[in-house]
């Protein structure tokens, strides 16, 4: 398996992808995953505000969709079918989780938080300090209220607000109706915009 | 028919047209209110999408090649049982073969003793246990008694051959 796409590979369709994926070609699937791997982490990371987790949640959801790749029969975009396992799996962590009660004890984003700046030997010249530090406070609080939300409500709001998938992509990757994906949205968007009021008014 | 939560989302998100649009805002009693809330929306919105985007994976390389690394292990687990089932195929076929010849062998040879032993108590069926006796010579010379016993009949046969008279002693009480 070699991540670099060659030209010709760059151009072969998701559906030939998915085919060869279908007869073991893991060559095909790290393409796959090359596509996608970015948008997977982003989505769970905003899910679970935990890189680790994001990154073995995203592990645990590629290998399950190479698992199960023989069984999709193309109904679906194969981006939507990725989705449904990554939400079904994320969701199923945060539902362990929340049962379980989160410690701080192994909280991998406290301990970033607090190693990184200092840890940093080269300067970044994307952004002064300050703004930085402002970006991070900015995204602590959004953070903060997300974790607020219901597993189901987060992956409403974050495949709708920040990867822009229409309402039936959405029910079919959460196994729901349109309906309740539109009102699930209306209470997610409520609650968000009463706990982030004050930060997008104001920055 | 679409709640009301429906319907604001749709109307929020502009996927409502037509003869829907106009009968939703015109059911909303405050539309300027109904419109700043929309705005409002919108700007939560753009808001999340500038923060949340920025997400990067970092290491790439080393999650391709531990994904890689998991789905050759998951492959490894699941060939192996294949194999173990292979393995176990070959026992019916030479190991069997063995295992089958040496029972009846075992088999031969238990009967073979078992129906000697039944063999040899047939030979005597009536006969298991004699008892010779010899009464008083001075009052009967010749006379002997033999006692023929079976067990499975649960009889015995008293046989009294050359008695004069029976001695006082065995006279039944």
């Amino acid at each position: 398996m070699h991540r670099e796409a060659t030209p010709a590979k760059a151009d072969v369709s998701e559906l030939d992808l998915v085919k060869q994926c279908q007869a073991g070609d893991t060559e095909a699937f790290d393409q796959l995953v090359g596509r996608y791997r970015t948008r997977v982490f982003g989505m769970i990371y905003n899910m679970v505000h935990n890189e680790q987790d994001a990154w073995d949640l995203a592990q645990d959801s590629f290998l399950k969709a190479w698992k199960s790749i023989a069984r999709f029969r193309g109904q679906s975009s194969f981006y939507t079918w990725l989705y449904r396992i990554v939400t079904n799996v994320t969701i199923d962590w945060l539902r362990k989780k929340q049962v379980k009660g989160s410690g701080t004890e192994f909280n991998d984003e406290v301990q970033l938080r607090e190693i990184d700046p200092a840890s940093r030997t080269v300067p970044r010249a994307d952004a002064l300090p300050h703004q930085r530090m402002e970006r991070r406070e900015i995204r602590t609080r959004i953070d903060q209220a997300i974790q607020q939300l219901s597993p189901e409500h987060r992956a409403v709001i974050l495949m709708k607000e920040t990867e822009d998938m229409q309402y039936h992509e959405i029910a079919e990757a959460l196994g729901c109706s349109i309906g309740t994906v539109m009102s699930r949205l209306f209470y997610a968007r409520k609650k968000l915009q009463n706990l982030l009021r004050d930060l997008y008014e104001n920055v | 028919m679409k709640t009301f939560e429906e319907k604001w989302t749709a109307w929020l998100d502009g996927e409502l047209s037509g003869k829907e649009l106009a009968e939703f805002e015109a059911s909303l009693p405050d539309k300027a209110a109904a419109e700043a809330e929309k705005n409002d929306a919108l700007k939560l919105r753009s808001f999340l999408k500038e923060h949340l985007a920025e997400c990067s994976m970092g290491n790439e390389e080393f999650f391709h090649h531990q994904l890689r690394q998991r789905i050759e292990s998951d492959a490894r687990a699941t060939a192996a049982p294949e194999k173990e089932d292979t393995g176990r195929a070959w026992w019916p076929i030479g190991r069997l073969v063995w295992a089958g010849a040496t029972s009846l062998a075992i088999f031969a040879v238990c009967t073979f003793f078992v129906m000697r032993e039944t063999d040899r108590s047939n030979q005597s069926q009536y006969l298991s246990q004699i008892l010779n006796a010899r009464v008083d010579p001075a009052v009967s010379p010749n006379a002997t008694i033999s006692m023929f016993e079976t067990k499975d009949d649960k009889v015995t046969v008293l046989w009294v051959d050359g008695l004069q008279s029976l001695p006082s002693e065995y006279a039944a009480k």
